[in-house]
C-alpha cells in the first residue's frame, strides 16, 4: 500500500520525462547557487579560522584603537611606543612579546617606483620568530635578519616575479626603500594575501629612523608562559597598561585581544555578506518551486480522468492528495540531491582554482554534512509546499465530473 | 494577419490562466529582483557622483601617493607640505590652494570614549570660503569660529545624535585628544557619513592637539575661471615634481580632478553590481526554464489544433511565430509586472535608507532605460525559451497531429 504512493508517482514523473526535467532543472539551478555559495562562504571561513589557529593559544594581540579600517598600522589619535612595550614584558605571565610596525613605504626598483608596505621587524631571533608565527612567514629563499643586520631587506613572494617591477627582484639585488638602498637578503613564500605578499620587511630600529615614527608599534604579539590561562594574562596587561597610560576602566585606547575575538570579528562580517548573496540566490529557488507548482497543477488537469477512476474504486481525498504530494516532493528532493552534487563540485572547482592562483590561505572548502542533508530536506520541502494547492485542487475533484472530463 | 498572431496567443495564455499566471510569476520574480538590483546600484552611483559634482568642474585634488587604508592622504611615506602648498599657490593658473587635515581623533564625551575622524578649516579667509562651499557646509544651528587656535569645534549631525549615549548640545564641552573643546556649532545632516560623522576644527587648534607641524593631506586647488583645467594639472605635476626632486613616471603624489576619482569609485561600484546582479539573474534562466516548460506543454495539448490549422495551409513559419510569440507574452507581461514591483522595492529602500541616514545615500535610479531594457530583455528571455518548444511544434506532420 504505501509502497504505492512512491511507485504511481514515480511512473508519472518518468512518463512526461521532458517536463519532469525542465522541472527538475528549475529546482537544481537553485540549488546548485546556494549550496557553492554556502560552501564557499564556508570555505572563506575556515580559511580565516585556520590561519587564527595556527597562531595557537598563547597569544595576545595589542593594537592601538582607533583606526577602525587597518589594525596595525599607527594612527595620529593614539600611539603605543617603546615604553608600554616594556610595561607588557614585565607583565606576570608574559613570556616573551614582539613588536612590529606598518607604513606605505616608496619603493624603487629597475628604474620604476612602486608604493607597498613595509614592516619593521625586530632582529631577535626569538622575537622575530613570534611574529613570523603569528603572520605565518616563510623563508622561500636566502635568509631572515640576523642581529646586527642594518640595510637589508626580506621581501614578499611577489618580488620573486615578474609583475611589480617589470622583473623580477634577485637574491643580493638593491632596492630603494624611502629612497635609502636596502641589499635584499630573503624572500618570503607564498602567503595568499596580496598586501602580506607585496610587503618588504627591514630592521625594527632602521624602520624608526627611516620614517623617523619615533619608536612608534603598530602591534604587539605577547606570548603568554605555558600553564598560563590566556584571558587572565590578557586582564593583567590590560591593567598594567591602564595604570601607565593613566585610563579609567572601559576607557581603554587600546586592545588586547586573543586569535580567536579577532578571528570572531572577521566572521561576522563574512556572515553578514553571506547572508545577502544567499538571500540574492534563494530567488531562484522560489522560482524553482514556482515551476513545480506549474507542473503538478498542469499533471493534475491532464489526469483528471485518472482521478475519476480511482475515485469511483473507492480512493479517499487524502489517498490522492498524498499521491501528488509525494511526486512533488521527489521533484524537490531529486532536484536538490543534484543540485547539491554541482554544487560541491563547482565550489571545489573554485577552491582549486583560487588556490593555484594565490595559494592556499585564501579558501579552504570542507563539506559540511549536517548543511548538506539540511540544504536536502530544505529542496523537499519546497517541493512539498509547491505541491499543496495542486494537490488539494486533484483531492477535491468529483468522481463523477471528472469521469467525464475530456 | 500579424494581429492574429496576438490575438491567438493571447487566447491561449487566457485559457489556462493558472498555468499562464504561475509561469509569468515565474518571470517576474526574477526581473523584479534584477530591477530593484539595478535601479538601487545606479542610484548609488548617482549619489557618489552628486557629492562630487558638488566640487565643481574647476577643482583638481592633489595628494601624497601610496596611502594604503584610511582616510586620503594620510600614512603616506612623504606627505605634502606647507612648502610645497606655496609651491602650487605660485602655478600660473592657480586662483586658491587650500591645504586640508584629515585624521582620526580620540573623543571624549560624558565619561564615553569613541574614535572618529577630524576635519581641518584653514584660516585663511578666501580659502575659508571655498572649503565652505565645495562641502557644502550648512549649520544647523550655532556658528562656525573665527579664530584659528580657538579650542572650538563643530560638529556633524551624527556625532550630535548617535556618536555617544547622551546627545551633545551647543556650548557643551567636550574632550578631543585630552583637550577641552566647546561645541560652537552642529552641522545639518548631509547624508554623506563621512561628514555627517566628523568634527570639523580650525586648523591650528587641529595641529596643536595631534602635534603636526608641517603636513597637508589633502590639498584642494581652486583653477582659475578661464584656465584649462587638464593644462594646469599638468603644470603643478610639473613643479611639484621638481621640489619634491623626482623623476617623470616617478611621482609620488597624484593631481586629480573629481572626474577621475569618480571614475575609481564607479568601478569598484560596477563590480559589486555585477556580482549581485550575476546571482540575481540566475532566478531568471530558472524562470525562462518554466517559460519553455509551459511552452513544451502548451505543443502537446495544441497537437490536434496544429494539425488543423496546418491542414487548411499554415506553413510551417507561421506555427512557429505563433508559440514564439505566445512564449514571448508570458516573458514581456511577467517582465513588465517584475518592473513594476522591482521599482517599488528600490523606492521601498530609499525610503527606509532616508529615514536612516538621512538625506540622498541611495535614491533609486526609476530609468526609462532601464525599463526599456528589462522589458525587452524579459521579453528576449520569453522569446528565447519558447524556441525548442516552437520548432517543435512547427515541424509537426500534420496528418499524425490530426490523428492525436
Amino acid at each position: 500500500m504505501y509502497k504505492d504512493y512512491l511507485k504511481i508517482p514515480w511512473k508519472e514523473i518518468r512518463r512526461r520525462k521532458l517536463r519532469s526535467w525542465l522541472t527538475l532543472i528549475g529546482i537544481i539551478i537553485g540549488i546548485v547557487a546556494v549550496v557553492s555559495l554556502i560552501t564557499l562562504g564556508q570555505g572563506l571561513e575556515n580559511a580565516i579560522a585556520k590561519q587564527f589557529q595556527a597562531l595557537g593559544e598563547d597569544k595576545l594581540f595589542i593594537t592601538p584603537k582607533g583606526n577602525p579600517l587597518a589594525p596595525g598600522l599607527t594612527t595620529d589619535a593614539v600611539k603605543i611606543t617603546s615604553d608600554d612595550l616594556e610595561i607588557i614584558e614585565k607583565t606576570t605571565g608574559v613570556k616573551i612579546t614582539s613588536a612590529s610596525t606598518y607604513l606605505t613605504g616608496r619603493i624603487e626598483y629597475n628604474d620604476l617606483v612602486r608604493y607597498f608596505f613595509v614592516g619593521g621587524m625586530p632582529t631577535d631571533p626569538e622575537e622575530r620568530k613570534l611574529l613570523g608565527e603569528a603572520q605565518n612567514y616563510k623563508i622561500l629563499k636566502g635568509r631572515f635578519h640576523e642581529k646586527g643586520d642594518k640595510f637589508k631587506a626580506v621581501l614578499g613572494y611577489q618580488y620573486t616575479q615578474d609583475e611589480l617591477f617589470e622583473r623580477q627582484v634577485d637574491l643580493g639585488d638593491k632596492i630603494l626603500i624611502q629612497g635609502k638602498e636596502f641589499k635584499v637578503i630573503g624572500f618570503m613564500d607564498k602567503i595568499g594575501s596580496p598586501p602580506d605578499d607585496q610587503s618588504v620587511i627591514i630592521p625594527f630600529d632602521v624602520f624608526s629612523d627611516l620614517f623617523a615614527t619615533n619608536e612608534e608599534i603598530g602591534f604587539i604579539v605577547a606570548q603568554t608562559q605555558p600553564g598560563e590561562d590566556i584571558d587572565v594574562v590578557g586582564k593583567r596587561i590590560e591593567k598594567a597598561l591602564r595604570k601607565h597610560r593613566d585610563l579609567d576602566e572601559g576607557k581603554e585606547d587600546f586592545s588586547v585581544e586573543t586569535p580567536k575575538q579577532i578571528a570572531a570579528t572577521f566572521e561576522t562580517i563574512l556572515d553578514i555578506v553571506n547572508l545577502v548573496l544567499i538571500g540574492i540566490a534563494a530567488i531562484s529557488l522560489l522560482v524553482g518551486g514556482i515551476g513545480i507548482m506549474n507542473t503538478m497543477y498542469t499533471t493534475v488537469l491532464e489526469r483528471t480522468k485518472q482521478i475519476g477512476v480511482m475515485k469511483a474504486l473507492g480512493a479517499k481525498n487524502n489517498h490522492i492528495m498524498a499521491l501528488f504530494l509525494v511526486e512533488s516532493g521527489l521533484y524537490g528532493a531529486g532536484g536538490g540531491l543534484i543540485g547539491i552534487t554541482l554544487g560541491i563540485a563547482i565550489a571545489k572547482l573554485v577552491e582549486a582554482i583560487f588556490v593555484a592562483a594565490l595559494g592556499p590561505a585564501l579558501l579552504s572548502v570542507e563539506i559540511n554534512y549536517i548543511l548538506l542533508a539540511g540544504v536536502l530536506l530544505f529542496s523537499f520541502v519546497i517541493g512539498v509546499f509547491s505541491g499543496i494547492a495542486p494537490a488539494r485542487k486533484a483531492a477535491k475533484l468529483h468522481p463523477v465530473d471528472s469521469l467525464r472530463y475530456e | 494577419m500579424i494581429k492574429d498572431y496576438f490575438r491567438l496567443a493571447y487566447r491561449s495564455a487566457k485559457k489556462r490562466k493558472v498555468r499562464s499566471w504561475l509561469t509569468m510569476l515565474g518571470i517576474f520574480v526574477g526581473i523584479a529582483a534584477v530591477v530593484a538590483l539595478i535601479s538601487l546600484s545606479q542610484g548609488l552611483k548617482g549619489a557618489v557622483a552628486q557629492q562630487f559634482a558638488n566640487l565643481g568642474s574647476d577643482k583638481l585634488i592633489v595628494q601624497a601617493a601610496g596611502g594604503g587604508f584610511g582616510p586620503p592622504g594620510t600614512a603616506v611615506p612623504d606627505p605634502l607640505t606647507e612648502n610645497e602648498k606655496k609651491v602650487i599657490e605660485k602655478v600660473q593658473g592657480v586662483d586658491i590652494v587650500v591645504g586640508r587635515l584629515i585624521r582620526i581623533v580620540k573623543a571624549e564625551y560624558n565619561d564615553e570614549q569613541k574614535f572618529a575622524f577630524a576635519i581641518s578649516i584653514p584660516e585663511e579667509d578666501d580659502a575659508k570660503v571655498l572649503v565652505l562651499e565645495v562641502n557644502n557646509y550648512k549649520l544647523l544651528e550655532g556658528k562656525f569660529f573665527d579664530n584659528d587656535e580657538a579650542r572650538e569645534v563643530v560638529i556633524g549631525n551624527n556625532v550630535a545624535e548617535d556618536l555617544f549615549d547622551k546627545k551633545i548640545e551647543l556650548r557643551n564641552k567636550i574632550e578631543l585628544q585630552g583637550t577641552e573643546f566647546k561645541v560652537v556649532g552642529i552641522l545639518k545632516k548631509s547624508g554623506n557619513p563621512q561628514q555627517d560623522d566628523s568634527f570639523v576644527i580650525p586648523e591650528g587648534s587641529l595641529r596643536k592637539i595631534l602635534k603636526i607641524p608641517d603636513e597637508f593631506d589633502v590639498v584642494p586647488v581652486k583653477v582659475k575661471a578661464e584656465e584649462d583645467l587638464a593644462l594646469v594639472a599638468e603644470r603643478i605635476e610639473k613643479a611639484l615634481r621638481k621640489e619634491r626632486n623626482v623623476d617623470e613616471g616617478k611621482e609620488d603624489f597624484t593631481v586629480e580632478s573629481p572626474q577621475q576619482i569618480i571614475g575609481v569609485l564607479n568601478n569598484i561600484l560596477l563590480v559589486i553590481q555585477g556580482v549581485l546582479v550575476g546571482i540575481a539573474s540566475i532566478a531568471l534562466i530558472v524562470g525562462g526554464i518554466g517559460i519553455m516548460n509551459t511552452m513544451y506543454t502548451s505543443v502537446l495539448e495544441r497537437t490536434k489544433e496544429i494539425g488543423v490549422m496546418k491542414a487548411v495551409g499554415a506553413t510551417n513559419k507561421r506555427i512557429l511565430s505563433l508559440f514564439l510569440i505566445e512564449s514571448g507574452f508570458l516573458g514581456f507581461f511577467g517582465g513588465l509586472i517584475g518592473v513594476a514591483l522591482g521599482f517599488g522595492i528600490s523606492k521601498l529602500v530609499e525610503s527606509i535608507a532616508f529615514q536612516q541616514f538621512g538625506e540622498s545615500l541611495i535614491k533609486a535610479d526609476v530609468s526609462l532605460t532601464l525599463l526599456i531594457g528589462a522589458l525587452s530583455f524579459a521579453f528576449i528571455v520569453g522569446a528565447l525559451s519558447g524556441v525548442f518548444p516552437a520548432l517543435q511544434a512547427s515541424k509537426l506532420k500534420p496528418v499524425e497531429a490530426l490523428r492525436k
